[in-house]
C-alpha cells in the first residue's frame, strides 16, 4: 500500500521528465524496474558507455531502501568503480539501512550513482572483489560495507 | 449462523465498554453496519476516550453513507490516536490504518457534497432554460396577436427562435463549465516528502521541514534521524504544524479527489 502508491507517483513524474543522462527502460509493477544512466561529462573511464541498473522495491519502500545494482548485458557493462563490485552490488552509504532517508527516491539514486561515477578518477575495482564476488550470498543492503573511503 | 452468532457475542457485562467495542467490530466484519454503530455509540458512553470504538464508529457511517458524522469521528479517533502517541501509549500502530480512515471519509464526503451540488445546479439550468423558452413562446405568441403574419411573419418567428436557441447553448456551456471540478495539480505545500500524498496532519521536525505524522512516525520507528540532515530525531521532538494543517483541510475540502492523486 504504502509503496504502490509512493512508486505510482514517482512513475508519473518520470514519465514526465528525467534529468539528462537518465532514462526509464521498464517499469512494470511495482517491483522491479530497470534504468539506464549515462556520464555526462567526458570522463574517459566512462565515455561513451551506457550502464543499466536494477531497482527492486519491498513493500515497506520508501521506508526501507530499495537494493539498487547494476546489471550486465551484452551492451551493458558493470562500470569500474573503487565501490562498484564486478557483480553489480554497489557500495554507497546511501542504498545501505543505515545511510538511506525516505526522502531519497528513484530520481535522486540515479543523479547520485552519476555523479559518484563522474568524480571517479580510479580506473580500479574494490579491493578483494574477487573474493567478495564469489562468496557473498548475502543481499546488498544486508553486507556491512565500510564507508571509509571518502575520495572517491 | 448471523442470528446465531450475535446474541452469545452480546456482553455478560452491559457495563464494560471493552465488550461493546469487541462487538462492534465483530459486526463490522458481517456488515451489520446499523448495530455497529449501536454498540460503538454505547462503548463511548462508557468511555468517551476510545479510539477504537471510534474508528469503527466511522467505518460504519462511510458505509451507510453517513459522510459528514463519519468524518468527525473518524477524527475523533485520529486525535486520540495522537494523544496516546504524545503520552507514550502505543498508538503508534494504528496511526497509519486511522490516517487512511480519515482521508477516505474526506473523500467519500467531498464526493456526497459535489453530488449535492451537481444536483442543484441541473435543477436550476432546468429552470432557467424552461423560463428562456416560455418567454420565447410568449413572444412568438405576441406577433400573431400584433396581427404580424404572411412572410414577414415568419421572418421575425424565425429570428425570434434562432436568438434563443443561441441564448439556451450559452446557458447550457455556463453550467457545464460550472459543473467541472477543476482538477488542479495538487500544491508542493501540501505534498509529505515521504508518502507523496496531501498531509492530513503534517508536524515539523527541528529543521523546519514539515511531514504528513503517519509517514514520519514510520520512518522513526525504523531509524531516529531527521530525514534530510540525519541528525538525532525523536518522537518527543516533533510539533505540530497547525497552519499548515489548517491549509491542508481548506485544500481537501474543496478537493477531495486529491486524495486519490
Amino acid at each position: 500500500m504504502f509503496a504502490t502508491k509512493r512508486l505510482g507517483k514517482e512513475l508519473s513524474k518520470i514519465h514526465g521528465s528525467l534529468p539528462p543522462g537518465i532514462t526509464l527502460v521498464t517499469a512494470e509493477g511495482f517491483q522491479e524496474w530497470l534504468l539506464d544512466i549515462r556520464v555526462l561529462d567526458e570522463n574517459p573511464i566512462y565515455l561513451n558507455q551506457t550502464y543499466r541498473l536494477k531497482f527492486k522495491f519491498s513493500q515497506s519502500y520508501p521506508i526501507e531502501p530499495p537494493e539498487v545494482t547494476f546489471v550486465n548485458t551484452t551492451d551493458r557493462p558493470i562500470p569500474i568503480h573503487p565501490h562498484i563490485y564486478s557483480n553489480g552490488i554497489i557500495c554507497l552509504d546511501l542504498l545501505g539501512t543505515q545511510g538511506w532517508s525516505p526522502v531519497q527516491n528513484v530520481e535522486s539514486i540515479c543523479m547520485s550513482l552519476q555523479s559518484m561515477l563522474t568524480g571517479n578518477t580510479k580506473n580500479e575495482r574494490p579491493e578483494g572483489d574477487a573474493h567478495f564476488v564469489a562468496s557473498n550470498r548475502r543481499r546488498p543492503r544486508d553486507i556491512d560495507f565500510y564507508y571509509h573511503d571518502n575520495t572517491v | 449462523m448471523q442470528k446465531f452468532l450475535i446474541p452469545k457475542l452480546y456482553p455478560h457485562d452491559p457495563t464494560n465498554p471493552l465488550l461493546h467495542t469487541n462487538l462492534a467490530m465483530a459486526l463490522l466484519k458481517l456488515s451489520s453496519w446499523a448495530r455497529v454503530i449501536t454498540a460503538s455509540s454505547a462503548s463511548i458512553a462508557l468511555l468517551p476516550e476510545n479510539m477504537k470504538a471510534y474508528y469503527y464508529l466511522a467505518q460504519a457511517q462511510i458505509a451507510l453513507h453517513e459522510t459528514a458524522e463519519a468524518v468527525v469521528n473518524s477524527r475523533k479517533a485520529h486525535a486520540l490516536c495522537v494523544k496516546e502517541i504524545e503520552g507514550g501509549g502505543k498508538g503508534g500502530a494504528s496511526l497509519g490504518v486511522i490516517s487512511q480512515l480519515v482521508m477516505r471519509c474526506l473523500k467519500e464526503d467531498w464526493e456526497r457534497r459535489e453530488e449535492v451540488r451537481l444536483a442543484g445546479l441541473e435543477g436550476t439550468l432546468r429552470s432557467v432554460v424552461g423560463a428562456l423558452e416560455r418567454e420565447r413562446d410568449g413572444k412568438i405568441a405576441g406577433l400573431g396577436d400584433a396581427g404580424v403574419e404572411g412572410e414577414g411573419g415568419k421572418e421575425r418567428e424565425e429570428g425570434i427562435r434562432r436568438e434563443y436557441e443561441g441564448m439556451i447553448a450559452d446557458v447550457r456551456a455556463t453550467f457545464e463549465a460550472a459543473g467541472k471540478v477543476e482538477r488542479r495539480k495538487v500544491p508542493d505545500w501540501a505534498i509529505d516528502a515521504i508518502q507523496f500524498g496531501v498531509m492530513l496532519d503534517p508536524v515539523v521536525t527541528k529543521t523546519g521541514n514539515s511531514y504528513e505524522r503517519s509517514s514520519i512516525m514510520e520512518h522513526l520507528k525504523r531509524s531516529p534521524t531527521d530525514p534530510l540532515t540525519r541528525d538525532p530525531l525523536r518522537v518527543e521532538d516533533l510539533r505540530p504544524n497547525l497552519a499548515l494543517k489548517a491549509a491542508c483541510e481548506e485544500f481537501l475540502k474543496e478537493n477531495g479527489w486529491a486524495v486519490d492523486w
